[in-house]
């Protein structure tokens, strides 16, 4: 008993006084002035520590609605039109009652047979008799409210055919509550309660050492509490960090571009002919505002012109296409990262070199589980005099073991218009199985030796998303950019 | 990037030797960059992801590229010819709108069902990837026995000339064609601008073709009663047409068919197609031992190049090389050393991870980024990531304020995503638009790029990193932002000064521009009323929205 003395909360301690069998939470909440959710709060409790039993008992009540409260005023629409015809027929538009009114009562005397409809309405035999009594339908409306136990099996029918009118009856659900007191809970109503349990400490009780003389008031441990949320770095960006880093360990330096882009940059640059498919209207986006920007200096311009038209003095032939400046300035949200390497080489690098982007790009595609029109790309491209295919498998192994996790790796022929040779890898991946990592080459001879760097260089790009999803543990690629808060603050601590 | 549907049973046949997917799948794929993407009974679909090998592109090519894979043929493959003695005299007045035609004649084929599907097909491929929806390249397929020679390819005016066009019952004449036919319609835009539009006629007046648009009803039905086939490329440029006719007819030469050549005039110049002279290359051997990383024997190599179609003519310091006329993708040797990688097997090359000594390093104003954005959380705030791309009714209307220029796309996918944001904060008020059933108080940030417009900029527009911060709670106050800021600021070292600002997003008086010698860098207030209707919301809400390119600035001039 003194352990449950000590437990109690105030609430509790403030309902204890009034607490008998059969008492209501009506009764309690008068008596004790308590809102009506605290002493139900405090029910509870008390329930929890087996002082009391709440019983709840549910009643229905079927009550007049809006309609009906009218209606019992005015009478139902189908005795005020009968009343009206009774004396003299009339036509549709000489009914005197509300718009909405008409149909119901037409609808509901034709069923009783009580009218014929012609040209006009007109009462019949059945009707006149009906004219002088009372309708079971309007006995029962005037019963109301009442409990649905209570209703008659011939009431029973009446009921559910008024229940489907609009606004006339609605039967509402109430519970009401009483308490039953355990052996304890009486016990417990007998003690006399102690105010010397303290509630909360407070700054006041340490300053003036008042709390040596004080019990505290026992918590019950096990009780559920709010919930609380972090406030948090988005999932999809601290994998990115974590990839990130896994970069600059292995010695990649960060590079980053705009986000509206020059064609000149996202394809002239790395070789990809003004006429090629994947140029095209369908595959890559084009700007309505703003449509053209500048080309860098017209040394640089007439380089990359002269290699797409001829191959310059790299030993190639050329696209041997009229190549055109107009093209090259138009604008677009940038298709790949490879564009960024673009503006990374043109603007000049120092051999040897790594370096590394992860830059927004985007794709008109449809927005599904699968695919997103705007995405991450990993890019990067390394160079060094050391630099050849066999190195480039090399690294793609590292990358796939460091920053996959692979267990195992396959290499496949490929096909990139600024690459050759170009191979595109898959990894194991110990959970996932075969994965396709992504896509790597030497840069064409076309592109570096035009823009005078005389390594070779070679160009990466990395699938990350796949790997992401399994390490957010996530089926909808839309996720990364989740707009989800309850799956954002979910707990999670990887 | 052309996906191409091949018969299993068919390829077997061509090959001369049963083959699974399986073992496609395995190697042998590799070796023309395929990839099965799907499989339906004996039908395999094949992603061909060389976009300039259109020789690869049906069985027949598929199959001559595999040959060596599974026996022992190397090399390039014969194709012998015969001339027909049919001539086509190609008239000036096609200079402007098509100036080139290729053709061959193969006698004696028997037209099966899997050839027409796969002529059909490379029709198709060729014109679209290789032909750039025909406006490069153009081809047809004729019954030769229907058709007098010689031709002529000439350009005419649009209601000049009159014929019935392939699948149609009625004479039309070119400009109905282009109005009515389904073909005509789709491809109208590519004659657009001319006044002639080519045409190719026999000796006897009958249209065979109104190339790049639709074939005769008169000639262009080819069916499993045809014996004969004439074949046309019409082209803007004459070294694709010449490999397309090549192609064209050597595909159905491994179908059986006699290939004979016809003689194109120019005036002033005649030229005989199709013609299979091998293409001729070099390549270094140091070129080879130093992009490949590996040393190989000269036996090694001569098989290597053989394997892959190429025949060796000489080698010695550089492997002098003969190529089929009809591959038109090697432009630098490189092109012939990955197809030396190829042939040796990508797998069975031994990884050397390289090792390069270079310092890695995040870009100094990531490192930036990265510490705003670590400092938010500390204050119960969510880091989100949302897309740039928007629309103007989000970016202005549901802001309550008026439109200005801003980047907009030209073929968007929806009108949802038709703009790309300049500025953040209404992301975030479209990201709690979207919880607004979940539980307050909700509070979150992004630190993310935007796009502004900036006439003098190389792309005229500038790229910045904006950090834009957001609390909706019952208790959210112009305080609450403004404290928000002060501590960033003052952890940066940053000296500011506060100025009201009339902004319709924000409730007056309760808005204020972020001041640093007297620039502004940002904006802070409670978002107004109308604003938070707008995005469904029913929480007050304050916020502010940072240029953190020009905090860097700032930062780094201390």
């Amino acid at each position: 008993m003194q352990e449950l003395l000590r437990s109690l909360h105030p609430l509790e301690r403030r309902i204890i006084p009034f607490l008998k069998n059969n008492a209501t939470l009506a009764d309690l909440v008068k008596e004790s002035r308590l809102q009506e959710v605290e002493v139900m709060r405090a029910l509870q409790w008390l329930e929890n520590k087996e002082v009391l039993k709440i019983n709840t008992q549910t009643k229905e009540t079927i009550t007049l609605n809006r309609l009906g409260k009218e209606y019992k005023e005015k009478g139902l629409p189908e005795r005020r039109l009968l009343e009206q015809i009774k004396k003299k027929k009339c036509t549709l538009q000489e009914i005197k009652l509300e718009k909405t009114e008409i149909n119901i009562a037409i609808g509901e005397l034709k069923k009783k047979s009580a009218i014929q409809l012609e040209k006009e309405i007109e009462i019949t035999e059945q009707g006149k008799k009906l004219a002088e009594k009372e309708w079971p339908e309007e006995k029962f409306l005037n019963t109301l409210p009442k409990e649905t136990k209570n209703i008659s099996p011939e009431e029973k029918n009446i009921y559910e055919q008024l229940k489907k009118r609009k606004d006339l009856i609605s039967t509402e659900e109430t519970k009401t509550r009483t308490i039953t007191l355990t052996d304890l809970g009486k016990k417990l109503s007998k003690e006399k309660l102690s105010e010397n349990f303290v509630e909360s400490l407070t700054h006041a009780m340490l300053q003036e050492n008042t709390w040596r003389n004080k019990e505290f008031r026992k918590y019950d441990v096990e009780i559920n509490v709010p919930k609380v949320f972090a406030g948090r770095r988005q999932p999809y960006m601290e994998f990115l960090n974590k990839i990130k880093f896994k970069l600059v360990q292995l010695g990649f330096k960060e590079m980053n571009g705009p986000l509206i882009e020059t064609e000149f940059y996202n394809f002239d640059v790395l070789f990809q002919p003004q006429n090629h498919p994947a140029r095209t209207w369908t595959d890559t986006y084009h700007l309505k505002y703003p449509t053209t920007g500048k080309l860098p200096d017209d040394l640089i311009v007439n380089k990359i012109k002269y290699a797409h038209e001829s191959g310059a003095r790299t030993g190639s032939t050329g696209w041997k296409y009229k190549w055109n400046p107009d093209i090259a300035k138009l604008l677009m949200p940038r298709a790949h990262a490879t564009a960024v390497s673009a503006r990374q080489m043109v603007h000049g690098i120092q051999v040897p070199c790594k370096y590394f982007t992860i830059s927004r790009v985007y794709r008109p595609d449809v927005l599904d589980a699968t695919h997103l029109i705007e995405f991450n790309q990993l890019d990067g491209f390394v160079t060094d005099k050391s630099i050849n295919f066999r190195t480039l498998l090399g690294m793609l192994k590292h990358f796939a073991i460091e920053i996959a996790g692979a267990e195992e790796v396959k290499f496949y022929a490929d096909y990139y218009p600024f690459t050759e040779p170009s191979v595109q890898i898959s990894a194991k991946h110990p959970k996932l199985g075969w994965v396709e990592l992504g896509g790597a080459g030497i840069f064409r001879p076309e592109i570096t030796e035009t823009l005078g760097i005389d390594t070779p260089v070679m160009a990466w790009g990395l699938g990350i998303d796949r790997l992401a999803m399994f390490k957010l543990g996530i089926k909808d690629i839309r996720y990364l950019f989740s707009q989800d808060l309850k799956w954002l603050r979910e707990p999670r601590i990887l | 990037m052309p996906t191409i549907d091949i018969s299993l049973k068919d390829l077997s046949t061509l090959l001369g030797k049963p083959i699974t997917a399986e073992e496609l799948e395995q190697e042998a794929l590799l070796w023309v960059k395929g990839e099965i993407d799907g499989e339906e009974g004996d039908i395999l679909k094949i992603d061909c992801k060389e976009t300039n090998r259109p020789d690869l592109w049906s069985t027949e090519g598929m199959a001559r590229a595999l040959k060596p894979f599974f026996t022992k043929e190397r090399g390039i493959k014969k194709y012998e010819t015969e001339r027909s003695g049919v001539y086509i005299h190609v008239d000036r007045s096609v200079d402007e709108v098509r100036p080139y035609i290729t053709s061959a004649i193969i006698k004696n084929i028997t037209i099966t069902e899997e050839l027409l599907k796969q002529m059909i097909q490379l029709q198709e491929k060729m014109t679209m990837t290789f032909g750039r929806k025909r406006k490069m390249l153009g081809l047809g397929l004729y019954d030769f026995d229907k058709m007098t020679p010689p031709l002529t390819y000439k350009a005419v005016k649009p209601t000049e000339a009159k014929f019935i066009p392939l699948g149609f019952t009625k004479e039309m004449t070119l400009k109905e064609v282009l109005e009515r036919h389904p073909k005509g319609i789709e491809y109208a835009h590519l004659l657009k601008e001319y006044d002639k539009y080519p045409i190719i006629i026999d000796k006897n007046n009958v249209i065979a073709s109104f190339p790049p648009i639709i074939n005769s009803e008169a000639t262009g039905k080819v069916t499993k009663e045809t014996k004969n086939l004439f074949l046309e490329v019409t082209a803007t440029d004459l070294e694709a047409a010449k490999v397309a006719i090549n192609i064209l007819s050597s595909a159905l030469a491994d179908r059986g068919g006699k290939i004979e050549t016809v003689e194109i005039d120019y005036g002033k110049e005649k030229i005989i197609t199709p013609d299979f002279t091998p293409k001729k290359a070099k390549v270094k051997f140091t070129d080879i031992e130093r992009l490949t990383g590996m040393k190989f024997s000269l036996k090694e190599l001569k098989e290597l190049v053989e394997r892959f179609g190429y025949n060796v003519k000489k080698a010695k310091d550089s492997l002098e090389l003969e190529y089929p006329s009809y591959r038109q993708d090697i432009l630098h040797p490189v092109d012939i050393i990955e197809d030396i990688l190829i042939s040796y097997g990508y797998n069975n090359i031994d990884p050397v991870i390289p090792n390069i000594p270079t310092i890695g390093e995040l870009a100094e104003f990531e490192i930036f980024c990265e510490s705003i954005r670590n400092v938010l959380p500390g204050f119960g705030a969510q880091e989100t990531l949302n897309f740039t791309l928007t629309n103007k009714e989000i970016l202005f209307d549901k802001m309550n304020i008026k439109d200005y220029d801003c980047v907009e796309i030209a073929n968007p996918i929806s009108s949802k995503w038709s703009c790309i944001r300049s500025f953040i904060l209404p992301s975030l008020l479209e990201f709690f638009e979207k919880n607004n059933t979940q539980e307050y108080p909700q509070q979150v940030y992004e630190l993310g790029e935007v796009v502004i417009i900036d006439e003098k900029a190389e792309t005229k527009t500038q790229t910045l990193k904006h950090l834009s911060w957001m609390l909706a709670d019952k208790g959210a106050n112009f305080t609450k932002a403004k404290q928000m800021v002060d501590y960033l600021l003052k952890g940066l070292n940053l000296e500011y000064e506060m100025k009201e600002e009339k902004n319709p997003s924000f409730i007056e008086g309760r808005c204020a521009q972020i001041l640093m010698n007297g620039k502004k860098y940002g904006v802070l207030g409670e978002i107004h009323p109308q604003v938070l209707k707008n995005f469904s919301l029913d929480f007050p809400t304050c916020a502010f929205e940072m240029n953190i390119n020009e905090l860097f600035k700032l930062k780094q001039k201390l």
